[in-house]
């Protein structure tokens, strides 16, 4: 008898200091606050706020990921309970939910909650939401800001459509928006705090956030290869380094340069993620259940390998932005690349759906999947709206099936493990059904 | 002689059937699983094994499923009902390309090929009033047997039209309705037309494919049926014992198994 785990997932070694870095930050927001530093509470801004709030010595916390601590510690269900009881609807974003119960105990407690996850977050002189994908950041952080009597800052960002974006001028148009909207956050933060940017640190700053995500970027494409070295499980341990760029970002871009060693090495001696034969590859959509990560090991003993995931935690295509001098326009062209660069080929090939739907077909070929689990966020309609679509256009265009297993991200209520085991096992029969009809039709795999 | 067992413990029903030589249904029974599915899944070998006159040493190969799969300790290994009741479904009716599956928890709309296997399905979301939970409901709230609903629906004159899509709220309107006077007959038609829209919105998401079979206890329904069977503009293939397909399925599959289909 032996007490050892049984292995089904071969973790990256390099991803562990990554995921690291989120206690790492966790614990550095608590000191900084203890030694008087402004925190501010920021949604993923998809890098446009971060290395603002870097550059000036704000220490940034992220209540999205701190719902995914509080789920994956099991601390969630007395915070949701919480924002019941205040009367937040239970269908509201998992997140907010969770984030706005914590909030509200710590207003009555005057104090962090006792036994928060990870230290808990300190109370924030500033609240950052995103007009990115999210349709919940404007009620959840301006119900925050009322709790905590802290100023919101809502960072715009333009969304056109794939037809749109090719007006003529359009991206220039957006590119000066969001510059527009970067300057005026410059400004607040200036009055906000008294004191003056330093532009030369947010340039070295957003150098370094760029090379960053090339990095993690390249690792990504490396898990085109057969059988995939990288399961989708290090992409979520190892995603926080990229979205939550918190600490030093030099290290940061060192700890990535390190994952790609690995994941290089595995490519080229042929070790995959799985320990035993990768039989099916799988596309991921959207956000895991944070709770229930083991779910994943399960499906990983019946040989399904997660080679790729929901492209909006990925980094953008890079692109050249070293000519760039203005350090506010970089981020700005840098987050527009991220929202949009796929957006040329998806005209080409006729797909209008440039957020939902054409991204996952593209990464279904390249990554060559037999199938795709989605995971439909009963909380997040963000998350959630378009996995119709996606599952309409991967079987229609490229004949691969999709599973669907509702459940949510931080609430273990709505997410049932056995049934998605049931459902799985039967899926695996018509992944290989598919698998003949692609042949037949000539597709690559 | 080779003899092949398929045990599915539902949530409402147990059943069972042994198999030789293909696609024999040699035994079979049914058994409310009630709460202590180990025992009822002990009971039910035991029942089976009677009738077809063998012992538990005959038995080749043996494969649970359903919802208390988990528990059925005398079995070689557990297969998700899906597949099962696709199997199930393709020994009876080799041209089928749909199942309509009515459980008394879920119901589920399963596409396959010639070879039984599953190509496509979708299970209803957890919903009483998209399975048989809810004919259950409302055999209570008019006090009848659940095996009366069907032929009395059959004599309706005048369907009532239910104004939810939730069993809870159901089970008040029909209460609502009875209190107005309105016949048993109307009412049971109603609720088959409610359950028939459910399913039809669920066939939808996989899309319809003749032949389209039924299995499940709700495959025992004949209100039912007519009311699917005109939703759908389409008749439907019955099974003779349409509550045994998953477990006849588990039965065929245990005896792929030991050919190493």
């Amino acid at each position: 008898m032996t007490n050892e785990k049984k292995r089904t997932i071969n973790r990256l070694k390099t991803m562990y200091p990554l995921r690291a870095l989120l206690d790492e930050m966790y614990k550095g927001n608590i000191e900084a606050s203890k030694a008087g530093k402004p925190t501010a509470w920021c949604m993923v801004t998809f890098w446009e706020g971060d290395v603002i709030l870097k550059a000036m010595d704000v220490e940034s916390v992220y209540p999205e990921n701190y719902g995914a601590v509080c789920a994956a510690f099991g601390a969630a269900p007395a915070y949701l309970d919480r924002s019941d009881a205040d009367g937040f609807p239970t269908h509201m974003c998992g997140y907010a939910r969770n984030c706005l119960g914590y909030t509200a105990r710590m207003m009555d407690l005057g104090e962090i909650p006792p036994g928060a996850p990870m230290g808990g977050m300190p109370k924030p002189i500033l609240l950052l939401s995103s007009g990115s994908l999210c349709d919940a950041h404007y009620k959840w952080f301006q119900a925050l800001g009322r709790y905590l009597d802290a100023p919101v800052w809502t960072m715009e960002l333009p969304l056109p459509g794939v037809k749109e974006s090719r007006i003529e001028g359009a991206y220039e148009h957006n590119i000066g928006f969001m510059v527009a909207e970067l300057r005026e956050f410059v400004t607040f933060l200036e009055r906000l705090l008294s004191k003056k940017m330093d532009w030369d640190k947010l340039d070295e700053l957003i150098d370094d956030m760029i090379e960053m995500n090339r990095v993690w970027y390249e690792i990504n494409e490396l898990r085109k290869a057969r059988p995939c070295p990288m399961h989708s499980r290090d992409f979520w341990s190892s995603m926080s380094g990229s979205l939550y760029p918190s600490g030093d970002l030099k290290v940061s871009v060192d700890l990535y340069r390190k994952m790609y060693d690995e994941v290089k090495y595995r490519v080229d001696n042929n070790i995959g993620a799985l320990p035993i034969e990768e039989k099916y590859r799988l596309l991921f959509l959207e956000l895991p259940p944070w709770h229930s990560l083991g779910f994943f090991n399960q499906l990983a003993e019946r040989g399904w390998n997660f080679v790729v995931e929901s492209w909006s935690y990925h980094p953008p295509q890079p692109i050249d932005l070293t000519k760039v001098s203005d350090p506010l326009e970089r981020i700005a062209r840098f987050t527009y690349q991220w929202l949009t660069g796929r957006f040329p080929d998806a005209f080409n090939a006729g797909e209008w759906g440039g957020y939902s739907a054409y991204p996952y077909l593209e990464y279904a070929q390249d990554y060559q999947c037999d199938g795709a689990l989605l995971h439909p966020l009963v909380t997040c309609r963000t998350a959630t709206n378009h996995l119709m679509l996606v599952q309409d256009r991967l079987m229609k265009k490229l004949k691969i099936p999709s599973l669907v297993v509702e459940g949510d991200i931080v609430d273990l209520k709505l997410f049932d493990p056995v049934d998605a085991l049931r459902k799985a096992e039967t899926f695996e029969e018509t992944m290989n059904h598919y698998k003949k009809v692609r042949r037949q039709e000539g597709l690559e795999w | 002689m080779a003899w092949f067992m398929g045990i599915d413990i539902g949530s409402v029903t147990s059943k069972g059937a042994i198999t030789k030589d293909g696609k024999l249904l040699v035994a079979y029974h049914l058994l409310p699983s009630g709460a202590n599915y180990r025992a009822v899944a002990q009971r039910l070998r035991e029942e089976l094994l009677a009738r077809a006159g063998l012992s538990p040493q005959e038995i080749t190969y043996t494969i649970a499923t359903g919802y208390g799969a988990g528990s059925v300790s005398f079995s070689d290994e557990q297969v998700a009902d899906i597949r099962c009741c696709a199997r199930g479904t393709s020994s009876l009716f080799p041209s089928a390309r749909t199942v309509i599956d009515i459980q008394g928890m879920s119901s589920q709309v399963i596409r396959l090929d010639e070879e039984g296997q599953v190509t496509n399905f979708v299970v209803s979301e957890k919903c009483a009033a998209g399975s048989g939970r809810f004919l259950e409901i409302i055999a209570n709230v008019l006090r009848i047997n659940l095996n009366d609903i069907g032929p009395l629906s059959l004599k309706s004159k005048n369907p009532i039209t239910f104004t939810t899509g939730c069993a809870v709220f159901g089970e008040s309107e029909a209460i609502s309705r009875v209190a107005e006077g309105i016949s048993k007959e109307d009412i049971l038609a109603g609720v088959h037309m409610a359950l028939a829209s459910k399913l039809s919105a669920l066939i939808d998401r996989v899309g319809l494919e003749e032949q389209c079979a039924i299995s499940g206890g709700g495959g025992v329904n004949v209100g039912l049926i007519r009311s699917l069977e005109e939703k759908l503009g389409i008749q439907l293939l019955v099974p003779p014992q349409p509550q045994l397909i998953t477990a006849l399925g588990a039965a065929i599959m245990a005896e792929e198994k030991q050919k190493g289909i």
